[in-house]
Formats: structure tokens, sequence, C-alpha cells
């Protein structure tokens, strides 16, 4: 929301003054701390401070040149040569002189410039120089102050300048002048009859009928006005209603009274069917969900957000309903969210503006249209119907309450002559306490408890002026829930084994997802993704994990990355916490796999590995379940080829969740031996495709209770050995906890190993 | 010409392997092969007759293409095939038979070291470290928090929404509602963790990112209470004395709701283009708890009341890094996550 400053002294007269006058400078660092956040500050209408009102005497060609020379009368500054390029300069026009000096164009010593209107920021006209006629003040330039509209959101009444002039005399202790005159209302009693069918949506519908009109441009310092703040000048009533929005945050729209269609206005939910064209050219269907303004023939303006095409003011039109309503604020908003149209007026609607403020708009109209209008005739009185308007009850402020709360010692008649600067109604039922009153304008939902005075009194006393002080809290253990250390133990694992943690979104694609093989259906949808290739929510690390495979082997030969991350599954609803890690290489990939693994052990020491069948995208014959105490806890396998260029890549997939869930087994004690053992090795020839942990699950069943441990030696392959076999080698350790095993006794072990496996069809080597 | 044909695709089909089938392409579709030799005489028919041989080509060559280009698939995949399966590898071996990886220790993405620190200087003040789920129901992302449907605030919150009316979670505050109803009062918390919002992504806005939202609730806490803590977080985090103040902002959750600044640590106060000549930088939103929110969180606001503020960790990585880019965070490149 942009404010003028010069429009706001206009309501603070103060301001301006000699001694003690604030600059505009200074009043946006004040707003900033007191009211609302400032986001800069510009000059509008830079070339209007020096420009003058301008004769052109002389006009002559320029050879070789469409720019045309004038020789002009510039009052103050005297004659002057300027070379001019807009088609309308010609002798005899006034028009507007910007000194610039001397600067040679077109081959001669231009002496300053005419300038357009788009140039002075009168409006957007840049079709040639301005031409006046000579009955108009320039305008001045101005001081334009932008507030974040974020900053503003609960504050209704600051969406006119009148509301922040408010401010601002509260701020600066300076008076405040009000602009209204509401004795020149006329009486109740409208040519036209208005009909609310639910004041709950339409709190209050009041009109005025005018005839005589003239539709033409406003006065330039309307026009420069409206252009400083952003709005486009139209014509003389639609720039009025503007103006007015502008100044009081009431939204207004005239109709053309010819183009109703009888008598009455209604003020209704839509009909089912029903649909406008409106003032942009859009035409909108409409539901009872929408409230609207219509005649006897249907909707003339949607309440609150558009106005009606068939009904708007056009250069013929001579009686004008200048309609000042105001609307419940989430209506509106629905309304306007639901139509995608957000417009000035509906942006201050769904704020919560004040019922109270419709007739003051009609009041400043009544003061301004004679002025916009030359000849302009009120019609009739003044047609207002709604629901009784009831202030709320006053708001107890306990004093001492208010200073714990600010942490500050107040007087209270500070705290009075805060409240009252923003015209609270302030009274003393008791010592204690204030019975504060609110005005209408910060009632509809800005302020109702104590704590929104805390705000007030807090801002206007400064925040820098409260001393700062410990908080005296009282002693309680805080809690902290296991997953947090179980989480940090994990990354600092994964650190430690040589991985790097990446973050990845947790979007996805459809693609995404078809690539590996998780069905689009399984996956939560985002309704309103912001770009495409995010429209899923993620229900494995996978896809994000890919990508920084691929993307990485663009710069690096081997590298290892990890991912601690959310799954979000859809049904049922829940979120599950993965480890994610990823190595690539260029080798055959084997160490790449046994590395994970070992990351899995460290994690889960004594998982299991079970050959799984192979994912879409899993090479077929790499890819393991991961198993402990039990449950499947995982995966590791090594990425399809198809998805990995130039390399191989290992990744493994943990559930974290189930890995907290899952105490480690309880480690059981034996005694140390105090006897020697002995160890052997055997080698056994197998298919080249018989499991390790098969061979070591046998070795163990038939070394019995004397062997101490069966472990994996190597495993070698090729000649002289016969294609699709394999020898591995296992180192036996055998002993007893009572006794040094005797030779015959460790033979025995060995014998009955073999044996057994030359039973199940192994060969011993 | 038929015939020609036939026996020409006849040897494409018959052919037993990838180097059979390319030397039978060269023959047929080749710069000499039978296509080639059928244009040869073109120049001397008739324009009917070239029109009709011209369209025999063409269709020709579709065919052989086709049939050469469908066994040239099937023998590569079997090639695949055969390639993985001869890549077949038993996992189940020790992992310890293969040998250590030459390899220094990795790195924590700089987002968890900076959460990890904040978080151990709140445990360190007695603070509870929860976090909850990302995706939300819109009763704990907005109207626990007295954002209700309809209210203009959610503007400031570009939300995405899920099918099944949920939607990603827009700050970590819904966690301080779970907090509060799961702990109940006093209570000091903070609630770390990824939040979403709808917003294009450029150099210095991302829809994903991290924050941290921390709460206090106990009795009579004032907002010079609140002023001291940040002043003395701030200065733990900044490792530095910092100069803090509040002015007014609207965030429905918090009554009276602040803006933080902190004095510019850049050029001390005197303006700079980082602090845009203000001397001061906009830090955080922070506030006296709403007692609606308290109240519908079950707290008795006539007992309790508490401060509440969000810090954005990804804004604090920024900072302390000068990372020229936050896309960087999220877009697991080693290049820039191995230098933290």
């Amino acid at each position: 929301m942009k404010f003028s400053y010069s429009w706001i002294r206009e309501f603070v007269p103060g301001l301006g003054s000699e001694s003690g006058g604030v600059t505009a400078q200074s009043l946006e660092r004040l707003i900033t701390m007191k009211t609302a956040e400032c986001e800069g500050i510009e000059t509008a209408g830079a070339l209007l401070s020096g420009a003058v009102v301008a004769k052109v005497l002389e006009v002559e060609p320029i050879e070789g040149f469409h720019n045309q020379k004038a020789l002009v009368d510039a009052g103050p500054y005297g004659i002057k040569t300027v070379v001019c390029g807009a088609s309308n300069c010609r002798a005899g026009i006034t028009t507007v002189y910007v000194p610039l000096g001397l600067k040679k164009v077109s081959g001669v010593m231009s002496d300053g410039m005419l300038a357009s209107a788009a140039e002075l920021e009168i409006n957007k006209d840049h079709g040639g120089i301005l031409e006046l006629d000579g009955t108009q003040p320039l305008p001045v330039s101005d001081h334009i102050i932008e507030i974040d509209n974020k900053s503003i959101t609960h504050r209704p009444d600051l969406w006119g300048h009148y509301g922040m002039a408010r401010e601002v005399a509260a701020i600066t202790g300076k008076t405040l002048r009000d602009p209204i005159d509401l004795s020149l209302l006329p009486a109740p009693g409208g040519p036209v009859k208005v009909e609310i069918e639910d004041t709950h949506l339409c709190p209050r519908y009041s009109a005025l009928v005018f005839e005589n009109v003239t539709v033409q441009p406003s006065p330039l310092w309307l026009q420069a006005r409206l252009t400083a703040i952003g709005l486009n000048p139209i014509s003389n009533i639609v720039d009025l209603t503007n103006l007015i929005m502008a100044e009081l945050a009431q939204p207004m729209h005239a109709f053309d009274r010819d183009k109703l269609v009888g008598e009455t206005i209604w003020a209704r939910p839509a009909r089912e069917g029903e649909a406008m064209p409106a003032l942009n050219g859009e035409t909108y269907a409409l539901t009872p969900s929408n409230m609207v303004i219509a005649d006897a023939s249907g909707p003339i303006a949607i309440a609150g957000v558009i106005g009606g095409r068939d009904s708007a003011i056009s250069a013929s039109t001579t009686t004008i309903v200048l309609e000042s309503a105001n609307f419940n604020a989430s209506s509106v908003r629905k309304t306007s969210s639901s139509l995608k149209l957000r417009t000035d007026a509906s942006m201050r609607f769904e704020k919560a503006q004040d019922p109270h403020n419709t007739v003051r708009a009609l009041a400043r109209a009544l003061e301004l249209l004679p002025l916009l209008s030359p000849g302009i005739r009120l019609v009739g009185g003044l047609a207002d119907c709604g629901r009784e308007l009831t202030a709320p009850a006053p708001v107890t402020l306990n004093l001492d309450w208010l200073a714990r709360k600010l942490g500050r010692s107040l007087e209270a008649s500070e705290v009075r002559q805060i409240l009252e600067s923003l015209e609270f109604g302030v009274t003393r039922p008791d010592a204690e306490n204030f019975s504060v009153s609110i005005p209408s304008w910060r009632a509809t939902k800005d302020v109702a408890m104590p704590d929104d005075l805390v705000e007030e009194v807090g801002r206007m006393i400064g925040y820098s002026s409260i001393p700062l002080a410990s908080p005296l809290v009282l002693c309680k253990p805080s809690f902290d829930p296991p997953e947090r250390d179980f989480l940090r133990t994990v990354k600092r694992h994964a650190v430690a084994q040589g991985l790097t943690e990446v973050s990845n979104y947790s979007f996805i694609s459809e693609e995404e997802a078809r690539r590996f093989g998780l069905a689009v259906e399984d996956h939560i949808r985002v309704l309103n993704p912001i770009a495409a290739g995010q429209e899923l929510m993620r229900i494995s690390l996978l896809p994000g994990i890919h990508r920084n495979i691929v993307e990485n082997a663009r710069h690096f030969d081997h590298f290892r990355l990890f991912e601690v991350g959310r799954e979000i599954h859809k049904s049922p609803l829940s979120e599950h916490t993965h480890f994610m890690a990823a190595i690539f290489t260029k080798d055959d990939g084997r160490s790449a796999l046994l590395e994970l693994k070992r990351v899995a052990e460290g994690l889960a020491p004594g998982l299991r590995v079970r050959p799984a069948a192979p994912s879409a995208w899993e090479h077929p014959h790499r890819a393991a379940e991961l198993w402990w105490q039990g449950r499947p806890l995982g995966r590791l396998s090594e990425l399809h080829p198809k998805l990995v260029e130039n390399g191989r890549a290992a990744v493994l997939d943990l559930d974290l969740d189930l890995l907290r869930e899952l105490e480690p087994e309880r480690a059981k004690y034996q005694p140390v031996r105090r006897f020697p053992t002995s160890a052997f090795d055997l080698s056994i020839l197998t298919p080249e495709r018989e499991l390790a942990a098969t061979l070591e699950l046998e070795i163990r069943r038939f070394a019995g209770d004397l062997a101490e441990a069966v472990e994996y030696v190597t495993e070698f392959q090729g000649p002289p050995l016969a294609e699709g076999r394999k020898s591995v080698s296992f180192r036996v350790v055998a002993g007893a906890p009572d006794r040094t095993l005797s030779s015959a006794e460790i033979t025995e072990v060995r014998t009955r190993i073999i044996e057994g496996l030359s039973g199940q069809g192994f060969e011993l080597r | 010409m038929q015939d020609l044909l036939d026996s020409a695709l006849q040897r494409i089909q018959a052919s037993a392997t990838a180097e059979e089938l390319e030397a039978v392409r060269v023959e047929v579709l080749g710069r000499k092969g039978v296509l080639a030799q059928l244009s040869k005489d073109m120049g001397k028919l008739t324009a009917e007759e070239r029109a009709a041989r011209g369209k025999f080509i063409n269709t020709a060559k579709q065919s052989l293409e086709g049939a050469y280009e469908a066994l040239k698939s099937r023998f590569e995949s079997d090639a695949l095939a055969k390639r993985l399966d001869s890549e077949w590898l038993d996992l189940t071996v020790p992992s310890s038979s293969a040998p250590l990886p030459a390899t220094g220790p990795g790195s924590l993405h700089p987002i968890t070291q900076i959460q990890w620190e904040i978080e151990d200087l709140f445990r360190s003040l007695g603070f509870s470290v929860l976090d909850g789920p990302e995706v939300e129901t819109e009763h704990h992302n907005f109207d626990a928090l007295n954002i209700p449907p309809d209210h203009p605030a959610r503007d400031m919150q570009d939300t995405f929404w899920l099918e099944g009316h949920h939607l990603l979670r827009t700050h970590t505050s819904p966690v301080q509602v779970r907090g509060m109803e799961k702990l109940g009062p006093p209570l000091r918390m903070i609630a770390p963790g990824r939040v979403f919002r709808n917003e294009s992504v450029d150099a210095s806005h991302e829809h994903t990112f991290y924050q941290l939202e921390g709460m206090m609730i106990d009795r009579n806490v004032s907002v010079g209470n609140l002023t001291f803590f940040m002043k003395t977080l701030l200065s733990e985090i900044f490792k530095r004395e910092v100069t803090v103040r509040l002015r007014p902002g609207f965030f429905p959750f918090v009554e009276p709701g602040f803006e933080l600044d902190i004095e510019c640590l850049i050029c001390g106060g005197s303006g700079c283009p980082v602090c845009k000549q203000s001397g001061w930088v906009e830090l955080l939103p922070c506030g006296l708890v709403n007692p609606h929110v308290l109240r519908m969180s079950g707290i008795d606001p006539n007992e309790w009341n508490g401060f509440a503020f969000g810090l954005g960790l990804t804004r604090l990585v920024m900072m302390r890094y000068a990372i020229d880019d936050i896309r960087w965070l999220q877009s697991g490149d080693l290049r820039f996550l191995r230098q933290f």
C-alpha cells in the first residue's frame, strides 16, 4: 500500500510546520518503529518540482529531424529555446516547461524540456506534451511511503490515508483533522430502495443518487494523486470513488442509474447459474456462495469485488447511483479467491472494514463531487439499510497486568494519553483498572482483548524503553524425544565412514516414480505444485539420491553420499524416516556394495543379507534384503546400469524408524576361555552361485559345539577349477571351555564337517 | 522387386548374432545394398514408374529398417542380460573381506551443523527439542495458531496443498501446538525442521527450507524477558555481543507481535549495503503467545503466558558462510557440500 506524504499532511497539518515539522524520511522511520513496516520511500512526479506553466511562442522544424525547435515563454525562467518531439507542440498552446540544463538535441542547443503528463507522473498519457487550459495549477511533487501489505493485514483502518494519518498524529503528538462533515448528508429516504437479504454478509448498504453528471477527466491534482499511489485515473466519477477509497479505506462503486432496471437494489447471494460480465471484460459464473448486488434484471456487481460492465459509468452517463457498502470479510475473500480476482476493493473488505464508514465516504463524496462535476445535483435523500450497529463491550485493562506484560512500569496518565491519541475511549472505574472502549474502525477484528491493548501501549512507548530482564522460570527438566539423539548417531556414523550428507526435495515427478517402479497412485499428490516435475510427495529417497549420483558423476570419478529424510506415504498417511547412502565408483562395484554393507552393520550389528528379487531399478543380480532381528530393515543393491552411465552406484536403504525401535540384542557374556584353541582351514568346492552364508551355516551345523568360530577367509574361481565352480575357504576355530582339545578331537570335528558337507553334495579341495 | 525385398528381409531375420546382423545391414541397407540398386536406374523410368518405384523403395526401407532395429535391440538386451548375469555377486560374504576404502571422513550438511549447534544451545538452557510431521492438518498449521479459514494472514504463507485435505507445514509452529498439547506448562521447547512455501525458486528464495521455532510458557513472561532472551541467544549464535530492537509486526499467533532486528554485524550500525544503509537487519519474528493459541492448546492464559519466536536456519547458514545462492543447499552437489 502506497501512502502519499502530502495527503497525510492534509490531515495532520502540523507535520509540515516550520518548527517541529517531520520530513517524509523521518516519518517513514517512525511508522516502521511504531506501526507497520515501510518498504521504502520514493518521489512521485520528480519533474514537477521546478516545472512551470509555459506558453509556446513559435515552432519551427529542424531540417533532417522529426523534432521541432520551439520558442517558449517559461514564465520565471524567461524565454527558452527547447527541442521537442511531440506532434502536438504548436505555437499558442499552454504547456509545462521543465528546466533541465543545456543539452544538444538534433543539432540544436535545447534549454530544458516540454513534458507530457506521463513524464510528469500525472497520468499515463505520453501521446504528446501536456496541454493546459490555463485554469488549473500544476500538481506538486510528493513523497510516497510504501508499506508492506502483510504488516497491515490486521488493520482495516490502515488501508486508507486517514487511518495512517491517525497513527501519525498519535506518534508525533500532533492534531488530527477529520475531513468528514456528516452534516452534509441528506435525510434518509433515497430515490432507490435497498433490500439486503442477509445482513451478516452485507451489514450495511448506503447510497446516494446524483443527476446532471458530466463525465470528464479529473482535475490534474486528482489524477496526479491517484497516479502517485499506483491507481490509474479514468474519469472524474471513477476517480472520486478511488480517491475516497484510498483516503477512508471505504471502497465505493458508481452505477449508471439509467442502465439499472427497476427502482430496487438488492444485496443477495447469487442464484445458481447466474453470470455477470464485469468491468475488466471477463464474465464470471456465480454460485450462491458469491454475494452480488442486483437490480431487477440480475447481478450488477459482485459484492465488494468488482462492478458489472453493463451498468458501468460511460461518457454519456448523466445520472449515477453511488454505492458505499460494507460486506463480510470472509465472504468477500472466499468470492475473490474462488473467482481468482483480487481487486483494490476486495483487498480492503477482506480485512473487515468498519460499517460506520459507509456514510462518512458518502459525505466526503458530497463535498467533492461539485468540484469534479460542476452542476451535479443530489436526487432525494440517503438510502441506508443494514443491521443495527452495536458497539463492543469495553475491555478492562488492569494497569499492573499491563506493566507486567510489558516488563516496565507505566504511569496511568501515560497509558491514557496513548490510548486516547488513538481514539480509544478511556474511563477509570477504580484505581487498578481502565475501562477501554474500542473505536469502531479497530473493533471489527483487530482489537478485542486486553492483550491487544498491550500492543497499542507498547508500540507507542517504544519497545526500546523496556529494560531487558532475564526470565524467571520454573525449574523443570527438559523432555527430549529419543529420536533426535538417534538421528545424530546415524549421521555421525555415516560421516565417519566417509559419506557426505545431502538434502533433497520432498517432491518427485510422475516420471521419476515410474522410472523407479513406484506406482504413481501410491503417492500423495500436490494440488498446486510449484513446477512441473514436483507434483508427488516422495515415498522413497531413491529418486533424489539417483539425481545426486547422476549429477555428481559429471564432476567426480568416485564419491560417497547419504541422506536422512522422510518418506511420505499415503495410506495410511504416515512419515517414515529413512537412511539412504550411495557409493559411485568406476570399478567392478563389489567393494562399494560391501562397504555399504559395513555401514549398515555399524548401525545394526549382525544384520543378515538375503538375496532378493530385484526391482526394476536394481541390477538383477546385485540386490539383497537386509534383515535384523527377524525384521526386514532395508535393502542393499546396485543401481541398474540403465540408470547410471560410466560407472556403478551401490545403494543402501535403511528404515530408521524400525532400526530405532529394534533394540540391539543384549550381548551374552561367556567366561573368557582359558584353554588354547586350534584353527584349521577348509576349502569347499561349490557351484559358483552358492552363498557364503549358506556354506557357513552348514559348517556350523556339522561342526557342533566344539567349533567356537567359523570365518569366511577367501574364495577363488578359474583354472584349474572347472567352469562354473568356485572354491570358498573358511577358517574353523575349535576349542572347549574346560580343556585343551586333543588332536584326535580336532580331527574329528574336521572329519564331521567334511563328511557332512559331502553328504550335502559339496566337495573339499 | 518384391522377391528381392523378401529375401533381404529373410536374411536380416536369419542373423544369429549381432555381428552377422551388422554384416547383413551393410549388404541390404548400405550404399551398395539392395535398396541402393533399386534406386540406381530410376533415371530411366517414366514419371509414373518413378513414383511407383519411389513408393516401393520407401515402404521397403521402412520394413527392412524396422526388422533390423527390432533384432538389434533384441541382441542388445540379450547381451546386457548376459553381462549382468555374469556380474552376479555374493553379498553374504562378510564386509570385512573387502579392502578398507581409502577415504577420509565425509561431512554433515551445513544445515545439520547449524541445527545441532543451536539445539545444543537451547538444551543447555533447559529447552526440549521436538519435531512433528511435515504433512500437517489445516487445524495444526493454521486454525490452532489463530489463523482461521478465509483469514487474510493465510496469504502470508503460500501453502502447498495436498490431496486429502492436508498441507505441507508452512512453519514448524504446529509443533508448538503439539508440544503444548503433549507437555503442558511450564514449557520451554524448540522445533527445528523442514518447512515448505509455495514460492518460485531463485538465488534467494526456496520452497523448501529449515526453520527453528521456539516458545517459553511460564508465569509472568514479559516483553522485557523476550528481548533479554533473544539478545542472549543471538549473542551466542553470532559469537559476539549483538544489539537488538523490536518493532511492531503482525503474526496471528502472537499478541503483541514483533519483528526483531539486530544491529548490522557488518557495519556496526553505521549503514552499509547489507543493511541497506539502515544500520539494522531484520532477523526474526517473535511475540507474546496469543491467549487464543494457549486456550486452543488447553492452557489457561490467565495463569500462564509466554513468548514465541521463529529462527530461519537456512538464513543463518547463508549468513554465516556468506553463501551466494540458496539453491546450493538442496542441490546435492558435492562440490558445495564437501566444503563444510
